[in-house]
């Protein structure tokens, strides 16, 4: 036995070891700034997205009429901001063309970690087609261009809605929280998923109602928007967390992350709605036989709001040019194409499923969701090019530099306010107290 | 100090100790017994070893996946379990609302991972014990448990003191289990997971140096008073 350990410890030394070398291969490449930066053909370039390569076929053909090849590299999301984040410190090289969040925009153009991409692109040009380009600008840096348009939409099983006797959708919140007592007496025993777990997604979730309730959470100095009891980010919460304490949202729910929710409440008819749900999920998630029981059953409707139709929030990915890139000028010709509306349309479905790039959301143009709308391959396209259009960032001046810490506060004092160890009140002044510190600059 | 001033920060250290307490005390517990129980030449004990090993060899994301599964209060097996039985008359949650429960749970998840690795550091101590020292022993008229009290422990202590010490680096470095379990929330975070954090999240990385380097003060401390309190040289 003891040789049977030591054989498992100098395995585990050796695996070690050679990880550290392929590491240190990894990194050990020079930062751009060369001769070679101004290439745009003949070159290979390193692409590192969370998300699957597009179709080989495709890739061949950028390859064939570019001159430039892709090595695709795909990193789950939180182990792919560490990367961003080590490589850019220790100015190494990591990756041409990697993953720009939303949420990072502010860190990211503060530290100067990406090239502005207004160098390389007509942005203004793309402002129109691209609602939520404003995600990735701040202080006049665009540091990404969204590749896909993710948004938050409200989903309703409308089964459920029908057989609680429901024919007409609720437009208001009001109204919306009365539908779903009416189909919780019809018998769903928790129609509503709100997804309390302390992470990201109880966050976004809190935006989105915030702006369904009409305002904001942070004013363009970054200042808590939500502190005063008639505040819309105050009400946002007194409202989820009142859902929760009715009993419209399940008890266990407090540990019940956004994806989690949607793949085991929502698409298992366990839950009849998600105010915040994302954008594509009924194509991608609900109506597919393998993964859902109620294919057929879930639609988009406009977000309710305080007195009518309330907007939708924007948290789309984006692609971006790091600054230790090898080939700047060429992965920003690739950023083009991957963006344009021809490829966003292929992604989506409209050329067929051999250009699917799997697990795409939605096109972030406008003009390629009108593309798939006229094909009629896009369920619930009506509903999503109108909520598309009308979508606005979280954070309209670009999310402040200090947005993780900000929402990390977040997300543990609502979820500590849903699990019942803190009120609303201690929960929204936690919160209000960490922005106020964090844009006071201490 | 400005660490200790973060609530954050400081609930995420109570918490670890707690996790540190839990687990080095109930995967040496455990590990003792399989150990012990795996001592003697049986039929299919290579199989046994090979099942046990499994847990350990797992990531710990994943063991945590599947301990969602068992701990989750809308599906969770132990729910359905408890609900048959009549023990129960609702599902019940039982991570996040109180913070002793919660990490007692999480860190029972990473007790399933390290106790295979206690047991055959275990193991591999006992084996080295001649059999002829039980023999005489038994001569002398000592049962199993005297046998054990007196025998086993004593002479085993290397190995339980290295099992214990792996023990400790592997708890105060807790992340995958409570951060798949119970997300960032105050009542699991750990040290590591407030280190991920301030590190990569917050970019900050002289806060995130500080924490690291708490972490490792804290190993290396928590291990000498181990080596000093259970370690004794054994000869046969």
């Amino acid at each position: 036995m003891n040789s049977r350990t030591r054989a498992l410890r100098i395995g585990a030394g050796v695996t070690a070891l050679v990880a550290a070398g392929a590491a240190l291969t990894g990194c050990s490449s020079t930062a751009s700034g060369g001769g070679d930066a101004d290439k745009t053909t003949g070159v290979t370039i390193s692409v590192v997205l969370a998300v699957d390569p597009p179709p080989k076929a495709t890739l061949d053909q950028f390859t064939k009429d570019t001159g430039i090849t892709v090595k695709w590299s795909n990193v789950d999301w939180d182990s792919l901001q560490t990367k961003i984040a080590a490589a850019a410190t220790a100015k190494t090289y990591f990756a041409d063309a990697t993953d720009v969040d939303w949420s990072r925009v502010g860190q990211l153009a503060k530290l100067k970690w990406f090239h502005p991409m207004q160098d390389y692109l007509n942005v203004s040009k793309l402002k129109g087609d691209m609602p939520q380009l404003a995600s990735f600008t701040d202080d006049g840096q665009t540091v990404g261009i969204p590749f896909d348009a993710s948004y938050m939409v409200t989903t309703v099983n409308k089964k459920m809605f029908a057989d609680a006797g429901i024919t007409t959708m609720p437009t208001t919140i009001d109204e919306y929280t009365a539908d779903l007592k009416k189909v919780q007496a019809g018998g769903v025993q928790y129609p509503l998923n709100i997804p309390f777990a302390a992470s990201e997604g109880l966050s976004t979730y809190w935006y989105e109602t915030t702006g369904a309730f009409g305002g904001k959470v942070l004013d363009g100095a970054g200042k808590p928007q939500f502190t005063s009891k008639s505040s819309p980010g105050y009400k946002a919460a007194e409202w989820m967390i009142g859902a929760l304490k009715d009993g419209l949202v399940a008890p266990a729910n407090i540990n019940v992350s956004d994806s989690q929710g949607m793949q085991t409440l929502m698409a298992k008819g366990a839950a009849a709605s998600i105010f915040s749900d994302y954008s594509g999920n009924v194509g991608s998630l609900y109506n597919v036989p393998s993964s859902s029981t109620v294919t057929g059953q879930v639609e988009y409707i406009p977000t309710p709001g305080v007195d009518g139709v309330g907007p939708n929030l924007t948290n789309a990915d984006g692609i971006g040019i790091p600054m230790t890139a090898k080939y700047p000028k060429a992965a920003a010709t690739f950023i083009k194409w991957f963006t344009s509306t021809d490829a966003q349309a292929g992604f989506a479905g409209a050329d067929g499923p051999s250009k699917v790039l799997p697990s795409y959301a939605l096109p972030s143009r406008l003009s390629a969701v009108d593309v798939l709308n006229k094909k009629g391959s896009l369920d619930g396209g009506d509903v999503l090019a109108t909520l598309l259009k009308d979508s606005k960032p979280v954070f309209p001046d670009g999310a402040p530099s200090w947005y993780p810490e900000f929402s990390r506060a977040v997300y543990t004092n609502l979820h500590a306010a849903a699990a019942g160890t803190m009120t609303v009140d201690q929960a929204i002044k936690k919160i209000a107290d960490t922005a106020n510190q964090l844009a006071s600059g201490s | 100090m400005r660490l200790f001033g973060d609530d954050a920060i400081t609930s995420s250290i109570g918490n670890t100790l707690l996790y540190v307490l839990i687990g080095v005390a109930l995967s040496t517990v455990l590990g003792i017994a399989f150990a012990v129980a795996l001592q003697r030449p049986f039929r299919g004990r290579s199989a046994v070893v090979a099942i046990l090993v499994l847990p350990w060899a797992l990531p710990g994301v994943v063991e945590g996946i599947i301990w969602v599964s068992i701990w989750d209060g809308n599906t969770g097996l132990l729910n359905s379990v408890l609900t048959s039985a009549h023990l129960i008359d609702h599902y019940q949650v039982f991570l996040g609302h109180n913070q002793l429960l919660t990490v007692f749970l999480t860190e029972i998840v990473q007790v399933w991972q390290i106790t295979p690795l206690s047991t055959l550091l275990i193991l591999a101590g006992l084996q080295n014990i001649p059999a002829e020292i039980y023999e005489s022993a038994s001569i002398d008229g000592a049962g199993p448990w005297g046998s054990f009290t007196r025998l086993t422990l004593p002479l085993v202590r290397p190995g339980i003191t290295v099992a214990m010490v792996q023990a400790v680096i592997a708890t105060l470095n807790v992340f995958d289990q409570p951060y798949v379990l119970n997300g960032a929330a105050a009542t699991g975070s750990s040290v590591t997971m407030q280190t991920y954090f301030v590190t990569f999240q917050n970019l900050d990385f002289g806060e995130g140096y500080a924490l690291s380097l708490l972490i490792t003060i804290a190993t290396l401390v928590i291990s000498f008073i181990v080596l000093k309190l259970v370690y004794r040289p054994v000869e046969f």
